[in-house]
């Protein structure tokens, strides 16, 4: 009894204590929203547009539409070509200010950072502003005699992908910098010492060792890309639609929450099966926050 | 010991039984009918200079909340418990749809003294016969904005926007019931259509209409007008107006087909606490004075006549700011369509927009 108290009050009890609270915290805003989210998928709805618990698998057949698996599709490609430029610029500037030596380093960071503070929507709207065809680009473009005409930037694919690298762009910086960061200098002088040259040594050294970097920022480029529908509508003019603004569009004017239930579940499973592919391919989950 | 623990266990457990019985007491007596009044209505849309005249002139306190949708609405009325709102504010369909499901009060108009500043041509509408269930608050047109700088030809129809020579000139609304709308009246076919082959072919002039579009926004459609990227839209004619005040060879074409109307109101839900307090807020909103200070806020189209009156004749004769009487009574209301209908508009309003 005396013992049992005692393993009580050092090891449970500190275990309730810590855990406790996170559990319940993820109990309530992360598992129970998640199981009704996956029930809500298999409900129907009835003539006044109420969510009914009659099962039904309609909305999953509805997946399939041929429109819907086009959607799908140009949304990969939206997050593929947003994760591939995100790579493309946030991997020089990650080793750039992992690497420097300079006083301004802490500066260059919090570059990255303090764009955070202004809400995401805010700075979309920016773009707009910046980009239109009496904005800002368009008139130095005019006054400098570049183009005779104010050219259309807004409003196509590539405003959308642009917008969303922006936004999403410090998703990859952070852990390439932290990748980078944990680089062994004395490796790098190994490498020179036994002959390699600057690319073979990024080649065959650098790569391979912050790689880790590279699919946690990709993670956490991709998965968001697929769901920002407020930058498809804004910088898109809402002419390419992403899987978000399906989700969105159910539980708004089509009024349709269990389609749109369903619609969440398949960002779900491609996020599972994308953390999958991330974790067999020998990614660490504690680097993706998780 | 274990008497002790009993005895304070259920003294610990009369004390809640006490306290939840009082919070409960002093629950029901806050919101019960003593003066508060809970509004819900859309964002921007109710000036709190209007709310503070009623809460100074009548002593009730207003509680107001909004939203931005009435499928938001809707779902916020249903969620809630009954009598958490006292007054809302749907659009014409939704009055019908909440109607038909018993969610509304039935109003009494008799008590209504100032219903009569409202314009003939809004009162008894096709989705509320008789006034039952709404008042008419405010509205607007789906109306053509032409930057006539731009466009040298005539535009007097929705039929004109899906001309091909338009193409990448248009902004238009980021609404499936608009637009859909929109291209059925252009095919003479009624906005809530539910024919089969109507549909088919409302959907393949839609799909056409695609090239033409720069820009789907609902939010700020003005903006794209204002600054020259597109020079013809299909916007809320409130929009059109605040348009035209900054540029000013834009002008505003209502269609020839008969345009899409809406028109917001207020309405009682079902089980209200403060159904007196409802009424009188109703009432002083239908003061022309009171209407002419939400005027000078929001320009939307106002039933109102009399407060338009009060706006002089520059507002009056604006044609954008207050659509003539024979716009609205060619006009129509969308309905609400029944789930499969529904399913079909949205998969065509998927396919352009993908």
């Amino acid at each position: 009894m005396a013992f049992s108290k005692h393993n009580f009050r050092s090891n449970t009890l500190p275990a309730m204590t810590m855990a406790g609270p996170v559990t319940l915290w993820l109990a309530f805003f992360v598992a129970i929203p998640l199981i009704y989210v996956f029930i809500m998928s298999f409900c129907s709805i009835d003539e006044a547009y109420n969510v009914v618990f009659k099962f039904t698998t309609a909305n999953y057949q509805r997946l399939f539409d041929p429109n819907y698996v086009q959607i799908y599709g140009t949304s990969l490609i939206v997050a593929f070509l947003t994760t591939a430029i995100c790579i493309i610029i946030g991997y020089p500037f990650s080793f750039l200010i992992a690497r420097t030596t300079s006083k301004y380093k802490a500066l260059l960071y919090m570059l990255i950072i303090i764009p955070f503070w202004t809400n995401s929507l805010i700075r979309i709207y920016g773009w707009r502003t910046f980009l239109g065809t009496n904005g800002w680009l368009n008139t130095i473009l005019t006054t400098l005699h570049i183009t005779s005409e104010p050219v259309q930037f807004l409003f196509n694919r590539g405003a959308t992908v642009l917008g969303m690298v922006y936004c999403l762009f410090p998703f990859m910086v952070l852990p390439l910098y932290t990748a980078i960061e944990k680089l062994d200098k004395s490796l790098l002088e190994a490498s020179s010492d036994l002959g390699a040259k600057g690319p073979s040594t990024f080649i065959r050294v650098i790569l391979p060792l912050t790689m880790s970097g590279i699919f946690s920022g990709s993670i956490m480029v991709f998965i968001p890309s697929l769901g920002y529908f407020f930058v498809a509508d804004i910088l898109g003019g809402g002419n390419s639609d992403v899987i978000g603004n399906l989700i969105e569009r159910q539980f708004q004017s089509g009024n349709n929450w269990p389609l749109g239930a369903a619609l969440s579940i398949i960002l779900i499973l491609i996020t599972l099966l994308l953390v999958k592919l991330y974790q067999k391919a020998g990614g660490d989950m504690e680097s993706l926050g998780v | 010991m274990k008497k002790y623990l009993l005895k304070s266990m259920s003294m610990l457990a009369a004390a809640s039984v006490a306290a939840l019985s009082l919070s409960l007491v002093s629950c029901g007596g806050s919101s019960g009918n003593n003066g508060e009044l809970n509004i819900f209505t859309w964002t921007e849309y109710v000036p709190q200079s209007v709310i503070d005249k009623f809460e100074a002139e009548t002593g009730i306190k207003c509680n107001v909340s909004t939203f931005s949708s009435n499928e938001d609405m809707l779902a916020k009325v249903r969620s809630e418990d009954e009598g958490a709102y006292d007054l809302i504010q749907p659009s014409d369909y939704m009055v019908e749809q909440m109607a038909s499901q018993g969610m509304l009060e039935e109003i009494d108009t008799s008590k209504l003294t100032n219903l009569s500043n409202i314009g003939s041509e809004f009162l008894n509408p096709s989705y509320d016969p008789g006034n039952k269930y709404s008042v008419p608050y405010l509205g607007g047109v789906e109306a053509i904005a032409v930057n006539t700088d731009m466009i040298k030809d005539t535009i007097t129809s929705y039929d004109d926007l899906f001309n091909p020579a338009y193409a990448g000139q248009e902004v238009v609304l980021d609404d499936f019931r608009a637009i859909i709308g929109m291209t059925a009246k252009s095919l003479g076919y009624s906005m809530s259509t539910t024919d089969r082959t109507e549909l088919d072919e409302i959907k393949s002039k839609l799909l056409s209409f695609k090239p033409n579009v720069a820009l789907f926004d609902s939010d700020s459609p003005k903006s794209a007008l204002i600054s020259g990227e597109c020079a013809l839209a299909s916007v809320w004619s409130a929009e059109v107006a605040l348009a035209m005040d900054e540029v000013p060879s834009i002008e505003v074409v209502y269609p020839d087909e008969g345009a899409y109307l809406f028109v917001d109101n207020w309405s009682i839900p079902k089980g209200a606490k403060n159904v007196d307090g409802a009424m009188q807020f109703i009432n002083f909103m239908l003061d022309a004075e009171n209407m002419s200070m939400v005027l000078e806020e929001f320009p939307y189209m106002c039933p109102n006549a009399k407060a338009v009156e009060l706006m002089g004749e520059e507002y009056a004769s604006n044609k954008a700011k207050n659509p003539p009487a024979e716009v609205i009574e060619k006009g129509e209301y969308i309905k609400n369509l029944d789930t499969e209908t529904l399913a079909i508009y949205d998969q065509m309003w998927t396919e352009l927009k993908k």
